[in-house]
């Protein structure tokens, strides 16, 4: 038995503890909003927070999150609306749209070390998160409009 | 280290003779009827405990998620597995029937009991540096635990290494028994000195940081001077640490009261358990005493930060690396949103490479390690957590990784013969999960 | 994809769709637009609904709350295909836009061929949805008009309400209170008068795609998301090589440890899709993949388990040489006499290498069989190609077999070959039809992909005095992924001899080179050692890299301007002067996009040292369907250690109407980026008879910090609305190799480009590879 939570709710799971945190959220948790794309850390699509900060739950093991707080793009917001997830429906950033949630999750790690993102500390934390649709330009224009809004006092985690 | 300690007991095998045995003989003690827990003054047991964490007792004598103090750990020599003792006062399989002489001389001289010579995996020769009072505080702390019946494992050790009597001879040559307990120093300050005790006493900081001879002996006059141990390097707490910024007294203070310094590194590994386990309990004065004490070693209060500070967080910002190369390329997809900086100094939750102890140091295996198996989140910075690559990248790609960073945020030579580090502590670290 | 796209066009003849009859009948929900059966004889669209002699639903209904649901018969991959077919729609009905819902639908044969791909969704759908929009609209207002009391020609459409005479009802109420019924035959629908530009209230204006808010909460479903209560999951074990491995034994001793393994099978394929393959199935994806990782399996190897890329390129280039092979896709009169009486002539030859898909969902599918049905869930592009393979391999007839509709995780072509659709069919069976998740680790998914076929090309050009162009050949070898996968969809050469359009695609150009030879040879070692696929505009990707690198070629050699070399060319005589519908202008609009590409970019300005700007142009993939596109490159070159940053593209694009331009600009964002990636970042090679990258840790494609600045535009347009999704892919590669020749002279001939092969071209060395 595992303890943590989620999204804000205590939840127990009885599977493997070496079983990666992905599968564990999209599988025994049923949260799909969490993709998988590489397995190995590379990607960026499997994005969720531990303890307020970006992880890439592929490369967890479930023992490693026991008694962390996780947060997944379907608890960034109740109602779907974080400034970057507006930011995201403005711009129209996704396109396939798999890598978005991954996308999303990191920007919010992003702006809460960098509330002034440049360009370059956006190349730098966004280089991560692989989008095959090449959706970059879009990306980079909606973070920029979600860090005006939670600098201008918008309600954000 | 525990590997060089009996290549050292083997090549004693050869000096060994009958002057030898006559030393090496010790007499059995006493066994005494298991004292009762109100034989011992409460605030004695108090005393006690926060010495015993001091001491890291319990990293050595408690598996983890096994009961308190019942012994067990399974450390690797290299040449096989030597198992931690039950030190709870059972008394069958535990210390409950040794009397409190026969305590000292354990600490003192590693002597059991029964007159077997301890195994030097156990420490004693720092041990020795411990006050009488003290001594008397941690008999009454373990001898007032909750009794574990809990047998000895017997160690993997093959012959000759498995004859007690030849550690005799390995203290003949490395332990100065003689010198008593440790002496104040008048020309220092009250925190200095206390930090002095913890560390070369209690503390044992040594039996990892100073380098063994072959023999496997702590090189007296190259302390502290740094040395790879387990499969982690521990590093040089003197002048020769290489790390871009001098370890000030508030670093270390920073470091060794949570588990990490923005500007060298987290601590991971048996370090991590050092100050989580250990330290944490200890009180702030302590705790402080410890880095007064290092501070001054390595001399870092006449070395000015300012310039090192400046031209690392620039080699940050200036990642200067080509797309084409492979360890650029990792490092950008796999590592830099977490590491990235770009301020004049790094964010606290963001630690920075560029000032990384680790990269730095002469030997990349604290890298490797730290790659390959990640850093839990009560490791390191409480709450971060690092994922472990072992099942994600290959030997070839942590080489690469290392020798990028190497080139682009130091100022060190190239580590030589990476990959087949990276193999070397990936086949060790899988054989020790 | 013109070719293609025809075909499809007379595939849904055949099925009947156009030559049948039409009707709008009330429905208890609503009103629907349906196909009557067409065996039925029906006096009335009462009696037709009445006895239910229609198949509802075909493009779109309206229910009673007036809530118009179009249908989505294609895939949604991240073109916004939906938003923009819809658009379509509601634009003729004059429907409210808030009011509209999309609906994707699973493969049925009443929807007629079902394929995306080739860009050209929009192109195709738009006549039918714009008579469908039509047909509804018309009904609406002649029975708003009968409800008003207000002859039907005083009486205006528009977002939903019918008015006139100073009244007006809604559609919602004009179907709660009215009588809709009609029938239309196939040539009233066809005859139906759809709005001219001018009076277009949707298409072409800005809007937000419907399939993106979801795609930002976690709520959106793609296939590797389809779970059914029971399922177990299951990872496949891949032979050695793609074809000819056959299961000589299996060992799971080891994977028995591992909690929750179920079993290891072998399957057995009828169709051949994927011999030699081993399903390892577990009550987790985790168990399956430890277990997968522990199941020894020995196989019968093929014969090409020693390929490599450099044998592959070196067979290709031994093809080339060898005359009289191949299709001659053009021949014109005379080549043979221009060469051998030119004054000077160019040939060089151009290679690129192999390119994963690496959509970011790896390939996935759920499948089992429900009452007597076989229902494989997953996404696709090509549910028409894949349907009679799955029932060849489960031994079922293809009504058996439904595709159930996912959004895809990225499609760039992969999903166009369902080939993965067959194991995970084939796992349920193998499981008493229980449901089966069959999952693709992403080395598996490398692995197992359809990558786009390394390929060697020679490119000849003969001319006479003053540069006059006289005569041109081309000839270029790869594997054929049409032949592999639907040989029927390859027409004949002039010679008679089959080939695939697509792999050819791009050589037919649009410039007046004076006689000209095209030929294309199927690259046999590539087809036998992998299934070539179908990879973002496929041909183009490598045809457009050695033509417009050797216009540039020869525009140097002869001391002419690139820019005016090319519009010289491009002058739209002959047979390049275009054709209606979709081709109307010809080369002079290829021309026109050129010049406006190079004015934007600064042409003729002055640079920085080492710091270049290159040009290339292209029609997208089919002569037939053209969208017409030129971009500059701008690069920075560092001769030191060969490195190129891309600093800036521009592109210019005439795709004709833009029915949703927000998303043309987007889809043509991602098609230069995916053309820089290819050209500087990704790329892998064959080793041991497979893909040597297999994940991200050394599989490169272009990431955040990679974007160059970009700068579209759209020609404005009401010609025929052509494709979007693949044409700016296959300017991007020859565009940077231009310009890296013009920053420092040194000229590249090999995809993907490396510091490496800029190093040896600026000491003269010969072309890397
Ligand atoms: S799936 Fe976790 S980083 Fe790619
Ligand atoms: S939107 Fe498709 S991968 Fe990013």
């Amino acid at each position: 038995m595992t303890q943590f939570t989620l999204n804000g709710q205590s939840v127990t799971v009885d599977v493997a503890e070496d079983t990666p945190l992905l599968w564990v959220l999209r599988d025994v948790l049923g949260f799909k909003g969490t993709k998988f794309g590489c397995g190995i850390g590379a990607c960026g699509a499997c994005t969720v927070h531990l303890n307020g900060r970006a992880i890439r739950s592929c490369i967890i093991p479930l023992s490693d999150a026991k008694g962390g707080q996780i947060t997944t793009i379907e608890g960034l917001d109740p109602a779907g609306q974080h400034p970057l997830q507006k930011a995201w429906v403005e711009t129209q950033a996704p396109q396939c749209g798999y890598c978005q949630s991954g996308q999303i999750m990191q920007a919010a790690t992003l702006l809460k070390d960098f509330p002034n993102a440049s360009d370059a500390d956006i190349d730098a934390v966004m280089s991560g998160n692989l989008c095959r649709c090449m959706a970059y330009v879009r990306i980079r224009q909606a973070i920029k409009i979600a860090a005006a809004e939670i600098r201008n006092g918008a309600p954000h985690e | 280290m525990v590997k060089r300690l009996f290549t050292g007991v083997v090549t004693l095998m050869v000096l060994s003779g009958l002057g030898f045995l006559f030393f090496a003989w010790q007499p059995a003690l006493t066994a005494i009827e298991p004292p009762q827990a109100a034989a011992f003054p409460a605030e004695q047991i108090a005393q006690g405990e926060q010495l015993a964490l001091a001491g890291f007792c319990a990293n050595c004598h408690t598996v983890p998620g096994g009961q308190d103090y019942a012994g067990g750990l399974g450390l690797d020599s290299g040449f096989g597995i030597i198992y931690t003792t039950n030190i709870t006062p059972d008394p069958e399989t535990g210390i409950g029937t040794w009397s409190e002489a026969a305590f000292f001389r354990a600490m003192r001289k590693g002597v059991s009991r029964n007159g077997a010579h301890l195994l030097p995996a156990f420490p004693y020769s720092h041990f020795a540096k411990i006050t009488d009072p003290d001594l008397t505080a941690l008999y009454a702390y373990f001898m007032t635990r909750t009794p574990v019946k809990a047998e000895k494992q017997r160690n993997t050790l093959p012959f000759p290494l498995n004859i007690r009597l030849l550690q005799a001879g390995w203290k003949l040559l490395f332990v100065n028994s003689s010198a008593g307990p440790y002496q104040p120093r008048a020309d220092k300050s009250e925190a200095w000195n206390r930090g002095a005790y913890l560390s070369e006493g209690l503390g044992h900081c040594g039996a990892c940081h100073t380098p063994r001879n072959a023999l496997g002996g702590e090189k007296l006059d190259h302390a502290y001077g740094g040395a790879v141990i387990d499969h982690w390097l521990a590093p040089s707490l003197t002048h020769t640490n290489p790390s871009p910024l001098p370890w000030t007294e508030a670093d270390l203070f920073d470091y060794l009261r949570n588990g990490a310094s923005p500007l060298h590194g987290v601590a991971a590994g048996s370090m991590a358990e050092v100050v989580h386990m250990g330290l944490a309990k200890l009180p702030e004065a302590d705790v402080r005493a410890i880095a007064v004490f290092f501070a001054d070693l390595n001399g870092s209060a006449t070395v000015d930060a300012a310039p090192a500070l400046a031209t690392a967080m620039a080699r940050e910002r200036n990642d200067t690396g080509s797309e084409a190369d492979h360890g650029a390329q990792l490092f950008r997809t796999a590592c830099a949103y977490c590491h990235y900086n770009n301020a004049e100094r790094p964010a606290p939750a963001r630690p920075e490479l560029a000032l990384s102890s680790t990269i730095f140091a002469s030997d990349p295996v604290n890298f490797i390690h730290v790659v390959l198996d990640g850093i839990g989140s009560k490791d390191g910075i409480p709450g971060l957590y690092m994922p472990g690559f072992a099942k994600s990248l290959s030997d070839d790609d942590i080489a690469e990784l290392a020798s990028y960073l190497r080139r682009t945020r130091t100022d060190q030579p190239a580590w030589p013969n990476l990959i087949e580090a990276v193999a070397s502590n990936r086949k060790s670290l899988t054989a020790s999960h | 994809m013109s070719k293609f796209a025809k075909y499809a066009e007379s595939a849904e003849t055949s099925t009947g769709v156009s030559r049948r009859g039409f009707l709008i009948g009330a429905v208890s929900t609503g009103f629907t637009l349906a196909f009557l059966r067409p065996d039925a004889l029906i006096s009335s669209a009462e009696a037709a609904v009445a006895e239910g002699a229609f198949e509802p639903s075909v493009w779109y209904d309206i229910d009673r709350d007036g809530i118009v649901t179009v249908n989505i018969i294609r895939a949604e991959m991240g073109q916004h295909v939906g938003t923009s077919l819809a658009r379509i729609v509601a634009d003729e009905l004059e429907a409210d836009w808030n009011s509209v819902r999309l609906s994707y639908v699973d493969s049925n044969p009443k929807w007629g061929y079902m394929v995306t791909g080739g860009s050209w969704s929009v192109w195709q759908s738009f006549p039918y949805l714009s008579q469908a929009g039509a047909a509804g609209r018309i009904a609406l207002i002649e029975e708003g008009a009968r409800l008003l009391g207000v002859p039907k020609t005083a009486c205006i459409a528009r977002n939903s309400v019918v008015s006139g005479g100073g009244k007006s009802i809604t559609y919602a109420e004009i179907i709660r209170k009215g009588n809709l019924a009609r029938i239309y035959t196939a040539e009233e629908l066809k005859a139906m008068p759809v709005k001219p530009a001018a009076d277009r209230r949707l298409i072409g204006l800005p809007t937000k795609a419907m399939d993106i808010p979801g795609k930002t909460t976690g709520a959106a479903r793609y296939g590797i998301d389809a779970e059914v209560p029971g399922m177990v999951y299951a990872r496949p074990k891949l032979p050695p090589t793609r074809y000819g491995c056959t299961v000589l034994s299996i060992d799971d001793s080891a994977a028995r440890s591992v909690p929750g393994y179920i079993k290891s099978v072998a399957l057995d394929d009828p169709s051949g899709t994927v011999p030699g393959w081993v399903i390892v199935y577990a009550d987790s994806f985790t168990a399956a993949n430890q277990a997968t990782d522990k199941v020894r399996v020995t196989w019968k190897n093929s014969d090409v388990t020693t390929v490599s890329e450099r044998e592959l390129l070196a067979h290709g280039a031994g093809l080339i040489d060898t005359p009289k092979i191949g299709a001659l896709v053009v021949d014109d009169p005379g080549v043979d006499h221009v060469f051998a009486t030119a004054k000077s002539k160019l040939e060089r030859n151009y290679t690129t290498n192999t390119v994963l898909h690496f959509q970011l969902e790896p390939v996935n599918v759920l499948a089992f069989e429900k009452d007597g049905v076989w229902e494989i869930h997953t996404g696709n592009q090509w549910q028409s190609l894949i349907l009679p393979t799955l029932a060849k391999a489960l031994a079922v007839p293809e009504e058996k077999v439904v595709l159930r509709t996912y959004l895809l995780g990225g499609g760039f072509g992969r999903r166009l070959n369902g080939d993965y659709s067959v194991p995970g069919a084939l796992a349920a069976k193998a499981f008493g039809g229980k449901p089966v998740k069959l999952m693709f680790t992403r080395p598996d998914d490398a692995r197992f992909d359809s990558p786009r076929s390394c390929s060697v090309q020679r490119v000849r050009m003969a001319f006479g005095d003053g540069g006059k162009v006289l005569g041109m050949e081309h000839h270029a070898t790869a594997g054929w992924p049409t032949q592999v996968m639907a040989p029927s969809f390859m027409p004949k050469g002039k010679n008679g001899e089959p080939f695939d359009p697509f792999s050819i695609s791009g050589a037919d150009h649009w410039y007046n080179v004076g006689a000209h030879r095209v030929r294309a040879i199927s690259h046999d070692l590539a087809n036998k050692t992998f299934r070539p696929g179908w990879l973002r505009a496929v041909g183009p990707g490598w045809t457009n890299w050695a033509l417009e690198s050797f216009i540039d070629e020869a525009a140097h050699l002869n001391g002419i301007d690139p820019v005016t070399f090319r519009l010289a060319l491009l002058d739209g005589h002959g047979k390049n002067a275009g054709s209606a519908p979709n081709a109307v202008g010809g080369a002079i609009r290829q021309a026109a996009v050129l010049k406006r590409a190079a004015e934007k970019a600064g042409w003729g300005t002055p640079l920085p040292p080492d710091t270049g700007i290159g040009i290339a142009t292209s029609f997208g993939q089919e002569r037939d369907m053209p969208t017409w596109c030129a971009c500059v490159a701008r690069v920075k070159v560092n001769r030191a250690d060969g490195r190129v940053k891309l600093e800036k593209l521009t592109v210019v694009i005439d795709a004709g109407t833009i029915v949703h331009p927000d998303g043309a600009l987007a889809q043509t964002e991602g098609a230069a980026l995916w053309g820089a990636s290819m050209a500087l970042h990704e790329g892998t090679t064959f080793a041991n008879g497979q893909v040597k990258d297999t994940n991200l840790n050394t599989y490169t494609p272009l990431r955040m910090r990679d974007v160059p600045e970009l700068d579209i535009e759209f020609i404005a347009s009401t010609e025929v609305p052509v494709g979007l999704g693949e044409p700016a892919t296959t300017v991007v590669g020859p565009a940077i190799g231009n310009a890296i020749y013009a920053a420092v002279g040194a000229r590249v001939r090999h995809l993907p480009i490396r510091p490496k092969h800029i190093l040896d071209a600026l000491v003269g060395k010969p072309l890397g590879g």
